[in-house]
Formats: C-alpha cells, sequence, structure tokens
C-alpha cells in the first residue's frame, strides 16, 4: 500500500513527492501531462509585484522575502510565512546545485531584473545559472544574438526595449542554418543541435567575430539539453565574454531542464512517475453520518483502460485553470476535476473579467481556488476538512493571482513542501 | 489644405464602396475611395461568410432571392479564388416540419434558385454529424466567400483601372454648394486619423457607401435617412463540424444557419436593433442562443470549443419603417438625393448583402452617370478581379503550400498558417496601422491560441522591418495609404508570396517602426482579441487565454513595456466593453 499519491507534476508535485520521499514515505505520482513548467520562463518567481490600489499600478517587489510578512490571507504566503518560504527556496536551491541545474539568486536577496523576450525587464527571485548573467543592475552592455528563422525570438524588439529603459544593448543576427538544417526548428530542437560541442564550437567562433570589447553576450534559452552547463562553460571559455540566456516563446527548454531534473531525483528517491494518467473519479468512505470521509482511491482513465490508485494519503497538485485541475462551462460553475472540491471562483460569469486585457488588478476568475487550512487541507464551508486524507499545494491554492503577481513557482515549491511535510505529521 | 479633384468620390471601404470604386473606374471615372479604417472593418468584416444562393429569401423576400442567385453566379467567376464552393442544405429538423419544406421547394424554383432534395441518407454520409432526426434536406449552391480578400481584391482591381483608395481618412465634414432649394454635395473634407492631416476632395458626384453608418453621414449634407442598424451576433467554433452551409429549413430566426469558412464554422446569428452602429457588445444570452440553436443542427455542437464571438451591424434600410430589424427587407436601396431631398450630386446605396454587392454597385454608378450625364455600360460581371487564376478557394491550399515548399519553420501563426513571407508581403504591401489589419489580410491570429503565439512574432517581425530603415527622425509609425500597391491576390498563399517578395515596392521604406509603436501594436492587438473573447471564455478557451496571459505577463511581462503612455490613433476604437453584463446574465438564466 502506497503511503501518499501524489497528482500533478508540476512544481508543487514533484516538491512534494521529494519531500515525502526523502523522509521515508513510498510514493507515486502521476499526472495528465507534463505540466506547465513547460511553459514558463524556467526562472523561480516568488513575488514580482504587489497587488495594485484600485486604478495603480502595480508596485514591483524589491525585497519579496520581506513582502511576505505583509501578503493578506487566504494567501498561501500568509500560512507559510517568511519562514516558511525562505527555507523551502534555500533547499530548492541546495537541491537544484546537487542535481546540476543550479540556481541562483542576486547578492542582497532582492529580486533580479532580467530581460524578457521582448526586452522588458521582468522580477524574478531565483535564476538558472545560465539566466543569472542577464541581470540588468550589472553594468557591462549586451549584445542580443539571435538566429535569422527563428520564429520565437526578436533581438532587435528586444534590444530597442532594453536600450528604451536605459540598459545598454545592441542585437545581431547569424543564420539559422549555424545550429540546425531541418525545416522545422523549436527551440526544443535548436537545444538539443547544441548538446554536440561541434556545433557549440563553431557558434562561438561566430559570436567571438560579432564581439565587442567588455560586452556580455545575450542568446536565446536553447545552450543545450542534456549537456547544458557543458555549452554554457564551452561558449563563455570560447568567447571570453558572460554568456546568458533569454528565455522564449513556450516549450520553454529552462523549463524543462528543470522538470526533467526533478523527475529524474523523484524517481531515483523510488517514487514511481506515471504520465497521461487523467483522474475522471475517486471514492470516498465516511464512517459516520457528516463525517469528513476518507478517500479509498483515485481512478484514471488511460488509452488502455481505467487504474484504480489506493493510497492512504493523497495530495492534489493539479494547478488551476492554466494547470487543468479546474474547468469550467458557460453557465459560469468553475469546478476542481477531480474530487469537485469547494473552490473561491466567482460563480458567476459577469464578475469573471475586467474589460482591459491587462488590467492591473488580474482577473477576479483567475484569483480563486480551493482554500486550505493551516494543515493545506481543503476546506468545506463550514472551515472543516473536505477529507480526511487529502492535502492540496500549488497553483490551484485560493487567495492570489500568481501569474499576474509573478509568484507561481514560489508558490508551487513552498506550498508543495510545506504540505509534504503537514500530510507525514498527520496521523 | 491639401485638395485633391475626382469625378466620383466613393465614401465606405466594404464590400458595396470598393464595388462601386472597382466599377465607376472601369468606366473610365476618376475615382478616390475613402474609409474611416482599413477595408471591410465594419460590417463587410464582420458578417458569416455566406455566399447566398438565395435560398434564404425565396418564400419571404423572392426579389432579393432572384438578386442573390444570379450575383451568385456572376461572383463564381469573377471572385472565384475569395469562394469556397461548399454547396448548402437547407434541412428540416423535427421542429421545422410543417408546410414551410414545400412552400420552400415551389419557391425556389419559382425564384430559379437550383434546388435538389435529396436522400436524408446522403445527406448524412456528407455531413456525419448533422443531426440524426432530419426529415427532408434540399441542396442548393451556397458556397463560403471571404469577405476579407473579395474586398482587398476588388480594391487592387479598382486600383488597377485607376482607382485610389485612402484608409483611414475619415470623413469630417461633406462640401456643400448652393443655397436652400438648390444644394449639391461638392465632395468632402477628410481627415487622416493617423495624422491628423485635412483635405478637401472635391467630387463630381459622391457616393455614400457607408452602409450602417449611411444615416450620420447623410446628416451631413441636411438629409434624414434612417438606417435600421440591425446587430448580428455570430460564434465561431473551433472546428469545420460540416463542410457544407447547413441552413434550418424554416424562415429565417436566430441561430439557423452553421457556415463552414476557412478553418472554422461559424453558427449565425442574432437580430438585435440597436441604437448605434457602433454598439457591438455581445451580450452572453446570444452565445447561449447560438449554441443552443445550433444543437438542433449538429447535436453536441456547443460542447466543442468555441474561439470567437463577434458581432456586425447590418445596414437595413426600409422608408417609414419601424418593425423589428428581422422582418425588414434584405433588399438593397438606392437614395437619389436630387429626387428624393432635392440635393444634386449625392447618392446612397444602403442595404442589401455581400452577395449582392457587385449589382449595389452597378446599379449606384448607373445613377451616378445617369446624373453626371454620360453613358458607359457596367462591365463588372464579365471583369475578374486579381487573383481568380487561383480558382476557387480550397480549405487545404496553404497546408499544401507550407508541406510541398517545406515552410514549416517559417510559419508566424501556427493554427492559420501564415508564414513570415506573408505577414512581410501583407506589410509591404498594405497599409497597416494596426496588428488587426495584418489579421484581415492574412487571418494572423484567428486560431484557437487567439494570438497567444504570434501577437509578439508579428511585433517582433514589423520591428525588424522598420528598423532596418536608417532613418535619423524616425516620425510615428504611419502608412500613407496613397503610396501602397493593395497586391493582395496572394497574400493568403505561402506559395506565390515567395518569389514576388523582392520586387514589391515598400510603404515602410521612408520610415520606421519606432519600438513604442511595436509596443502599442501588441498591446493594442491583445486588447482587440480579448473583446471578442471575454463573451465565449470558459473551459478549454479559459484555459487558452491563462496560458496566453503566461506568456504575456509571466514571461514578457509585457504590461512593463515603455510605450510612452501614447494611445494608438485607432485605440480607441475596441474600448468598448464586452465584459459580460450582470442584469443580462440573470434575465437570460
Amino acid at each position: 500500500m502506497l503511503d501518499l499519491l501524489v497528482i500533478g507534476a508540476g512544481l508543487a508535485g514533484l516538491q512534494a513527492a521529494i519531500t515525502a520521499a526523502q523522509a521515508g514515505a513510498r510514493v507515486r505520482l502521476i499526472a495528465k501531462g507534463l505540466s506547465a513548467t513547460h511553459w514558463a520562463a524556467g526562472t523561480v518567481d516568488v513575488l514580482g509585484y504587489a497587488p495594485a490600489a484600485e486604478g495603480a499600478a502595480p508596485a514591483l517587489v524589491q525585497r519579496p522575502l520581506d513582502a511576505i510578512a505583509g501578503v493578506p490571507a487566504p494567501h498561501p504566503y500568509s500560512l507559510l510565512g517568511r519562514e516558511g518560504v525562505a527555507s523551502a527556496l534555500d533547499s530548492f536551491v541546495a537541491l537544484t546545485h546537487e542535481l546540476g541545474v543550479p540556481y541562483e539568486g542576486s547578492a542582497n536577496g532582492g529580486n533580479l531584473l532580467l530581460p524578457s523576450p521582448v526586452g522588458a525587464p521582468r522580477p524574478a527571485f531565483l535564476a538558472p545559472r545560465a539566466q543569472r548573467g542577464g541581470d540588468l543592475s550589472r553594468p557591462e552592455p549586451m549584445l542580443i544574438v539571435g538566429f535569422q528563422g527563428m520564429r520565437d525570438f526578436y533581438p532587435e524588439l528586444i534590444a530597442a526595449n532594453l536600450n528604451k529603459q536605459g540598459f545598454a544593448a545592441r542585437a545581431a543576427f547569424l543564420p539559422l542554418s549555424l545550429l540546425n538544417s531541418q525545416h522545422d526548428r523549436n527551440s526544443v530542437q535548436l537545444a538539443h543541435g547544441l548538446d554536440n560541442p561541434r556545433v557549440t564550437a563553431k557558434l562561438a567562433a561566430e559570436l567571438k567575430r560579432l564581439l565587442k570589447p567588455g560586452e556580455r553576450i545575450g542568446l536565446p534559452a536553447i545552450l543545450g539539453l542534456a549537456n547544458h552547463l557543458g555549452v554554457l562553460d564551452d561558449l563563455r571559455t570560447q568567447t571570453g565574454a558572460v554568456i546568458f540566456e533569454i528565455p522564449t516563446l513556450p516549450p520553454s527548454v529552462p523549463g524543462i531542464r528543470l522538470h526533467a531534473a526533478l523527475r529524474k531525483h523523484v524517481e531515483a528517491l523510488g517514487v514511481r512517475v506515471e504520465i497521461g494518467m487523467e483522474g475522471i473519479g475517486f471514492h470516498a468512505e465516511g464512517d459516520a453520518e457528516g463525517d469528513a470521509g476518507n478517500i479509498q482511491w483515485v481512478e484514471t482513465s488511460t488509452s488502455a483502460r481505467p487504474l484504480k490508485h489506493r493510497a492512504a494519503k493523497y495530495l492534489l497538485a493539479t494547478g488551476g485553470i492554466l494547470g487543468g485541475g479546474f474547468n469550467s462551462n458557460h453557465l459560469g460553475r468553475v469546478w476542481e476535476v477531480i474530487f469537485d472540491l469547494p473552490l473561491t471562483v466567482p460563480q458567476q460569469r459577469h464578475q469573471w473579467f475586467q474589460s482591459q486585457f491587462l488590467d492591473p488588478q488580474g482577473h477576479p476568475v483567475f484569483r480563486g481556488g480551493v482554500a486550505v487550512n493551516g494543515d493545506w487541507q481543503p476546506l468545506k464551508g463550514d472551515g472543516t476538512p473536505v477529507y480526511r486524507n487529502l492535502w492540496a499545494a500549488g497553483g490551484l491554492l485560493a487567495g492570489g493571482d500568481y501569474i499576474q503577481e509573478r509568484s507561481l513557482e514560489g508558490v508551487a515549491i513552498a506550498s508543495g513542501r510545506a504540505a509534504a511535510t503537514r500530510l507525514l505529521q498527520a496521523a | 489644405m491639401k485638395r485633391l479633384d475626382t469625378d466620383i468620390l466613393v465614401i465606405g471601404g466594404g464590400a458595396t464602396g470598393t464595388g462601386i470604386a472597382w466599377d465607376a473606374a472601369l468606366r473610365g471615372f476618376k475615382v478616390i475611395l475613402v474609409e474611416k479604417r482599413d477595408l471591410t472593418h465594419g460590417t463587410t468584416g464582420r458578417y458569416h461568410g455566406l455566399l447566398h444562393s438565395g435560398g434564404r429569401y425565396v418564400v419571404k423576400d423572392p426579389g432579393s432571392a432572384v438578386e442573390c442567385i444570379t450575383e451568385n453566379r456572376i461572383l463564381r467567376k469573377t471572385h472565384a479564388h475569395c469562394i469556397e464552393d461548399t454547396s448548402g442544405f437547407f434541412v428540416v429538423t423535427p421542429e421545422d416540419e410543417g408546410e414551410y419544406p414545400d412552400l420552400f421547394k415551389a419557391a425556389c424554383e419559382k425564384c430559379g434558385v437550383p434546388c435538389a432534395e435529396i436522400p436524408v441518407a446522403e445527406a448524412l454520409r456528407r455531413e456525419p454529424l448533422l443531426n440524426q432526426r432530419i426529415s427532408r434536406v434540399f441542396e442548393v449552391p451556397d458556397g463560403a466567400a471571404d469577405s476579407f480578400l473579395s474586398t482587398h481584391a476588388t480594391a487592387q482591381a479598382a486600383q488597377r483601372v485607376g482607382a485610389q483608395t485612402l484608409v483611414y481618412h475619415e470623413v469630417i465634414a461633406l462640401l456643400l454648394e448652393g443655397g436652400d432649394g438648390n444644394r449639391r454635395v461638392a465632395g468632402a473634407q477628410v481627415r487622416n486619423v493617423t495624422t491628423g492631416e485635412e483635405m478637401a476632395i472635391h467630387a463630381s458626384m459622391t457616393v455614400n457607401a457607408t452602409g450602417a453608418w449611411a444615416g450620420q453621414l447623410a446628416k451631413m449634407a441636411g438629409i434624414r435617412v434612417d438606417v435600421i442598424p440591425g446587430k448580428g451576433t455570430l460564434v465561431a467554433m473551433n472546428h469545420r463540424v460540416v463542410n457544407t452551409v447547413i441552413n434550418r429549413c424554416k424562415k429565417p430566426a436566430d441561430g439557423d444557419i452553421i457556415v463552414p469558412i476557412h478553418t472554422v464554422a461559424v453558427i449565425g446569428t442574432t437580430d438585435e436593433r440597436v441604437t448605434n452602429p457602433e454598439d457591438l457588445r455581445i451580450e452572453p444570452w446570444e452565445v447561449y442562443l447560438m449554441l443552443s440553436e445550433g444543437e438542433k443542427l449538429v447535436p453536441s455542437i456547443s460542447k466543442a470549443r468555441v474561439v470567437r464571438t463577434w458581432a456586425g451591424v447590418r445596414p437595413l434600410y426600409q422608408e417609414h419603417y419601424s418593425g423589428s430589424s428581422r422582418d425588414a427587407t434584405r433588399a438593397f436601396t438606392l437614395l437619389r438625393h436630387n429626387n428624393r431631398d432635392g440635393v444634386q450630386s449625392f447618392l446612397t446605396m444602403t442595404g442589401g448583402k455581400w452577395t449582392t454587392f457587385r449589382l449595389m454597385a452597378e446599379k449606384a454608378v448607373d445613377a451616378a452617370c445617369e446624373q453626371i450625364g454620360v453613358r458607359q455600360p457596367c462591365v463588372t460581371a464579365e471583369t475578374v478581379v486579381p487573383g481568380i487564376e487561383q480558382g476557387h478557394y480550397w480549405l487545404g491550399h496553404r497546408l499544401h503550400e507550407v508541406e510541398d515548399l517545406k515552410l514549416q519553420g517559417e510559419l508566424v501563426c501556427e493554427c492559420e498558417l501564415v508564414t513570415r513571407t506573408m505577414v512581410e508581403n501583407a506589410v509591404r504591401r498594405n497599409p497597416l496601422v494596426t496588428l488587426d489589419d495584418l489579421r484581415r489580410d492574412v487571418r494572423l491570429g484567428m486560431g484557437p491560441c487567439q494570438g497567444g503565439f504570434c501577437t509578439y512574432r508579428a511585433c517582433g517581425i514589423l520591428h525588424e522591418l522598420g528598423s532596418k530603415q536608417q532613418a535619423d527622425a524616425r516620425p510615428p509609425l504611419q502608412v500613407s495609404a496613397r503610396d501602397a500597391t493593395w497586391e493582395v491576390a496572394y497574400l493568403q498563399s505561402p506559395a506565390h508570396n515567395n518569389g514576388a517578395a523582392a520586387a514589391a515596392p515598400s510603404p515602410l521604406s521612408n520610415q520606421a517602426i519606432t519600438v513604442e509603436d511595436a509596443n502599442l501594436l501588441l498591446r493594442d492587438f491583445l486588447q482587440e482579441r480579448w473583446k471578442g473573447l471575454t463573451p465565449i471564455l470558459w473551459a478549454q478557451q479559459l484555459k487558452q487565454e491563462r496560458l496566453d496571459e503566461l506568456i504575456y505577463l509571466s514571461l514578457l511581462n509585457a504590461d512593463h513595456l515603455p510605450d510612452g503612455d501614447r494611445q494608438g490613433p485607432l485605440s480607441t476604437f475596441w474600448r468598448f466593453d464586452t465584459t459580460p453584463n450582470e442584469k443580462t446574465e440573470r434575465d437570460h438564466a
């Protein structure tokens, strides 16, 4: 019998599975897909912008950890506190170094500002080593190099926007055929190509030709997959310049590197990971009338046949609307797809949206989610747990719009770890 | 103030206006057409894309039906590449039995609309998703028409014979001469909405082809024209659930037609009287109504994914009419203001539908000839527009060309198979003020992700094209419409664009797109897409929108781009609120 079934393979689910497995629990992880990590920038955003007052622009958060204390309930950060978030991130950083995908923060513990693929400074708390070099507080002027014919990266737009905001940058192009001769080339295929040292050497020679003294070089985030740190080192050594990656449109190579490293690690800890398992039902039994009940099994569909997964405890980390943990219909109903947990989403469509896409307040429909208690157990309206053996973590939690406030990864990592810790302590 | 002189000034860049410009230029007149936004921005670009066989009107409006079938046959020759020969079914669902089907069949015969009753089994074999409980099926020569391409092709045809097209030029006053009882419209004063520059266009004859705006324009000449703005809401499903136009065989009503057009199927439509032709707000009940009526034709269609909703306003006209817009005639009306109102040199052509635009142009220009006192026969029925050699449109043409020429790596918009070359050619050949103009040219952003990926890419490409020019002083983004070539016949085609690109003159050649322009284009296009999404965001499309948020907020940080607090000259055009409204939601719950 399993001790824990984790549902969801995003950062929250993987972090929870790692935490539980490290503590000796028998854990299985199932997920419908590969997680939204594959779409994101690959950084760990903890809190980029503080919620704006009505009509005001959201304020950039300089020091996210200091701001945690001011985030009101029911935000997951109010449950975690500064210490909870900080210690989760510390252990995440240590783990990434151990796994060969090192994440690093700024020297003073504040938000880094990194160039986005459109040249806006995006706040991030931790960045993969390759993105760290893009830190906009560094003095070196930037040479942004793109590839002619690569459809997901526009160096002139990036450089022009950076210049406009006072960061010295210029753009240059190299032919895409330098990297790849296929007809269709997405960022993942390009990254695979660069794992080959001969391709990397060709790129380094071209970069050296473009480089002016004192410049650092920004490239699309395609610098290798399996041999990423090797590629980064080779380019740095061969050009003599600081090399940094700028994330691209999805699929995200940095996100894939992180996901792959964490998944490999969790499997090494003895956790079986099964992808392609869509939750379609469950069964719970209660001891008495009005009792919260215990989940007995969760059923998933696969191409072959439905399967029942039994465990003593269950952790739900399927994400919200983005991750696929919630579905919705035209009548204004939003529901959690596996257990139909109560949600704090406004159940009337006229309350879902603002009239402007880029409204600084964000859209109310994305703010709602699963409300939990201090033990990370989903709650009913009366404040008691819905099921005695169910916990929740990550993007499906109520309390914030994690994309709007740029806290997606911080919430996932810290709540994943905290929920797993609490459920291990539970009887 | 700058002054231009012409024989005929056409106001309105929809199907009717471009048709008139084409016809008049072919008859040897000097023609200028002005449009306050992009061509087809108004009603023409907002309909379901049906090439009428006339079947829809045979019972209620036989005159319109005859016009439709005649024009249907002509347009299949003159605008073949803008038409997909889908054929059309009129199906009798369990709710539509009674005497209407027999009336329909007899009326088709009377109006000359080819109509063959086919076995239900055959119809179901051709359209397997059709309601299995239909009892009778009539086949008619309906089709699907690309109103963006056809209008551009018509404008290009007009340009080739000397007509001048000025987009983003708004009429701010009509030039009036003479006193009471002897007044004459002598042209118009127009303003370039992107630069603010004004000019006077003097014309021997001014034609009001502004559709739903015809009353507003006529008022500038002191003339009362009561247009009934009938708003129609349309809902696009993310698949072509049918490949044939499917009509309910009954008196026209809301939600009784599904048109397969390009990659989607469109359910239409409502008919709501509105007070203002720019009142395009879509109420949730209209979307639900389309879906539930659509169910009667294709059961479970409402469970498919809705990608977009939009509304257009019909320019219905009926003298002294005050009933509901559904009952107003679909026929067109030519108002000769010299006879009707004592105002010389001014005509209004309104009403009608896309299918009859050529005929409307013919009648308008006939009247113009008569008043100017020249005799020139109409030749549009025998004159093809550029691009005709491509033959009838077929759905697979883009995929075929992309695969054949191995253009996969070139795709800027994977949903609609738009290549970088297509974007570059559209930018070089057409006046472009917003990304929405580019959407109408090449279908950028029209697929399931509604601009999620291609908005960023298009801005990057436009900025690259613009910043390659080494202009020292960079004026703001603006393209003089007069420099544009309107070479649009092949813009829809990934393959044909390849060779022709280099030679094309570029309206961008003497100006550049600043980064603030690019940022503004990005922001405005995201907002334009958002406007048509809020009424249909649920289920998969809501998840898609959250992914677009992840891209534009979290990844790109696009809400913190420097745009110098600028407003696009056109930003306000789509600032109307389409968010679901509490009251209507309650009323129709």
